[in-house]
């Protein structure tokens, strides 16, 4: 039977993996590369609420806040310090991609012996850590009781994705961006000045999936330097399902994962005793539907399909 | 001529005693450099290996882990020392990121470094992954926490210094049985860990003439929200009366902390193994309160009033700051019982150390207790706690409340 809890976790998760997903879709439209970062932005944005947390600040909105600053950082450290010296050599997007591969495995390592002596700081165990923050109180509705976590989670990503929208449309900054994803040299001949374009557009990619980070801690409530690469699959899926294209299908791909893991195997495990470990092979079966109808990238074509089929049809 | 000849005979005495100066003051002051060389010489350095989790989904005690390593090879080369014996060891620690394939990467270098003995894995799915290896090149492992019932073959490379969870098992039915529940829903790890305690638990829950359903998740999850809810329709759909949890530490505490905002999980009663005791999430206050409130009760395998555990607790919180999380003691007992085994040994030599071991543990007593091995390489006499979280001097805290030892259960205190 799919009860309420089914459905409301679908909601608080699919939210999470939009606000996570989202960025991810936007800095590969831009500079075409998967940032395999991102998962680090994760980690960092559920640390920053745990940590927090722990030393007594317990205000959700400052932890996202702070988690923003710390996310974007990171991602214009990464590329001011090795995607752009990268790119400005004649590295092409599968040498970056490779670069990024690296420093997510970097960073996961730098994140452990951070916190090892973290540990002997705050003498208590930083390596796994129940989250402990307030945001809305928790709201009874006939009968029902929403968690206030959940509902941070929607203003929250509410806040976000208009915040983005409006950025990306209706500002000269998100104008130049769309630009660079159109059509990078057009753009620099137009006078967009490229480098500082994209530390933008990579501080507000950084940022909003840290945000993620902090939605992601308060749905799963258990933090370890684990909790980015747990669910970079599934998140990396759910971009590939929006075409690593599109955004608004990037947020229905959000809903399509978080439905098919808890309603979908919540109903084929009452129906035919599915067992519930088949979870993660239900999220793959989905992808690979997506991709089989609309080759290669899924729903949203993807970039390098598009400009096959338009070169295609030109000839 | 007959100067010269005075000259020549003044040289040679000359010589003579120079010589036998130069050889009296060398055999003063360098010959004693030769003696302490000699000693040096003769003190002879062991590694040890180490495949601990130190990341991955049991991190959050494997870099603990790696702390007790450390602690208990200095402890064991002081104890070298105050006897005056010329062995010392090193601890050579490597990351399995908690997967089989990594554990056997692991055991792999360490055979190539010429590492006859290797500590750990951990799960019981590692140790499984990296037998066949240490047993075709006679590598000794000994794992501190590896329970699963499937793994107790005579014979082999393999020991663990912890008892099976066919024991373990017993003593959990026991436990549920005697709080008066006939029908429990067992939600556990798919993997070789939960998957055989949990065929044990129903085995022994029924002999005693309950119900158990058994409902398993996938153990390599981030989040299990949408397991618990099934598990809530599961108990709702089948009447149960209480939840076994069969878990590790971060996978158990997700659960609970879902399962406490759920209006059928968070009424009824809860159990589990020792695989979550110790877990630094279930004290803070909002789950602490909650599993305070249904009696949240569990066995963990120890050695019941032993003042060498004490020892070990006190410093190991002196060091860190924290309990000691599960298994640290038979961990720190397993670096003692490979180093009396290698001196026992008297070589570096994979299958004279593996004779020498079960030896070595009938004779060892320490902070996990008497460490005797059955034919399996197994530890033979296992006691179980029943422990439960409960509020001491305002604060929360892991607290043993009763004893199943020799097939009985006794309860200390009230829960």
């Amino acid at each position: 039977m799919v009860g309420v809890s089914e459905i409301l976790n679908t909601v608080q998760m699919g939210l999470a993996y939009m606000v996570i997903a989202l960025p991810l879709t936007l800095s590969y439209r831009v500079t075409q590369v998967i940032n395999f970062v991102h998962i680090i932005f994760i980690t960092l944005g559920a640390y920053t609420v745990a940590l927090l947390g722990l030393v007594g600040l317990t205000n959700v909105w400052i932890a996202m806040g702070a988690a923003f600053l710390l996310g974007g950082a990171l991602a214009v450290l990464d590329n001011v310090a090795v995607f752009e010296p990268l790119w400005r050599r004649g590295s092409d997007v599968l040498i970056i991609m490779v670069a990024s591969l690296g420093l997510w495995i970097f960073y996961k390592y730098l994140i452990y012996a951070v916190l090892d002596k973290l540990f002997i700081v705050l003498r208590t165990n930083t390596l796994s850590v129940l989250v402990h923050t307030e945001g809305f109180p928790s709201v009874s509705l006939g009968g029902i009781t929403i968690d206030g976590y959940l509902i941070d989670t929607v203003v929250a990503s509410v806040i976000v994705s208009l915040a983005l929208y409006l950025i990306l449309m209706r500002t000269r900054i998100g104008k130049a961006i769309r630009a660079i994803a159109d059509n990078q040299v057009l753009a620099e001949i137009s006078g967009i000045p490229r480098g500082r374009v994209l530390n933008f557009m990579w501080f507000l990619s950084g940022g909003i999936a840290a945000v993620g980070g902090v939605l992601w801690a308060l749905f799963q409530t258990t933090v370890t330097p684990e909790i980015g690469d747990q669910i970079i699959l599934q998140v990396f899926s759910i971009a590939v399902i929006g075409g690593l294209y599109s955004l608004t299908k990037t947020a229905i791909g959000a809903f399509i994962v978080s439905g098919t893991e808890n309603i979908v195997i919540a109903v084929l495990h009452d129906a035919f005793g599915l067992p519930l470990s088949f979870r993660p092979f239900l999220v793959f079966l989905v992808l690979l539907v997506v991709i089989l109808i609309w080759p290669p990238l899924g729903a949203g074509g993807g970039l390098p399909y598009r400009f096959r089929v338009r070169h295609r049809s030109r000839r | 001529m007959a100067l010269d000849t005075k000259a020549i005979g003044l040289l040679i005495l000359g010589l003579i005693i120079g010589a036998a100066i130069g050889y009296g003051a060398t055999a003063f002051t360098g010959g004693g450099q030769a003696t302490t060389q000699e000693e040096e010489q003769k003190t002879v350095t062991y590694k040890i290996g180490f495949s601990l989790p130190l990341s991955g989904q049991l991190s959050s005690i494997g870099k603990l882990w790696e702390k007790v390593a450390y602690m208990a090879v200095d402890d064991l080369n002081k104890m070298m020392e105050s006897y005056h014996l010329p062995y010392r060891f090193e601890a050579v620690v490597l990351d399995d990121g908690t997967t089989e394939e990594k554990a056997l990467q692991n055991v792999q270098t360490f055979a190539q470094q010429g590492i006859k003995v290797v500590i750990g894995p951990a799960a019981s799915s590692q140790v499984k992954a990296v037998k066949s290896f240490a047993d075709s090149n006679h590598i000794v492992i000994i794992s501190p926490s590896s329970t699963a019932p499937t793994l107790a073959i005579p014979n082999d490379y393999i020991f663990r210094n912890t008892g099976s969870d066919a024991l373990q098992a017993k003593a959990l039915a026991a436990l549920v049985n005697h709080e008066g529940i006939k029908k429990v829903v067992v939600f556990y790890r798919d993997d070789e860990y939960g998957t055989a305690f949990a065929d044990f638990f129903k085995r022994e829950f029924e002999a005693l003439g309950g119900q158990a359903v058994l409902l398993s998740y996938a153990s390599n999850l981030a989040d299990f929200a949408s397991e618990v809810a099934s598990l809530s329709s599961k108990v709702q759909s089948e009447g149960a009366e209480a939840v076994v949890l069969i878990s590790f530490d971060t996978d158990g505490a997700n659960i609970l902390s879902h399962a406490k905002d759920d209006p059928v999980l968070s009424q009824i009663r809860w159990f589990s193994g020792e695989g979550i005791h110790g877990a630094s999430e279930l004290l803070q206050p909002s789950l602490a309160e909650w599993l305070d409130s249904i009696d949240f009760m569990g066995t963990r395998p120890v050695f019941i009033s032993n003042p060498l555990y004490e020892e070990f607790k006190k410093k190991f919180e002196e060091l860190t700051g924290t309990d000691p999380p599960v298994f640290s003691e038979k961990l720190y007992d397993a670096v003692f019982l490979a180093g009396w085994a290698i001196v026992r040994a008297g070589t570096y030599d994979g299958e004279a150390i593996k004779n020498a071991l079960p030896e070595v543990a009938k004779h060892f007593y320490g902070a996990s207790g008497w460490c005797i091995l059955d034919e399996n390489g197994d530890r033979a006499f296992q006691d179980y706690s029943i422990w439960t979280i409960k509020q001491v001097d305002g604060e929360y805290k892991y607290v043993d409340i009763g004893t199943y030892s020799g097939g009985s259960l006794t309860f200390t205190e009230n829960p």
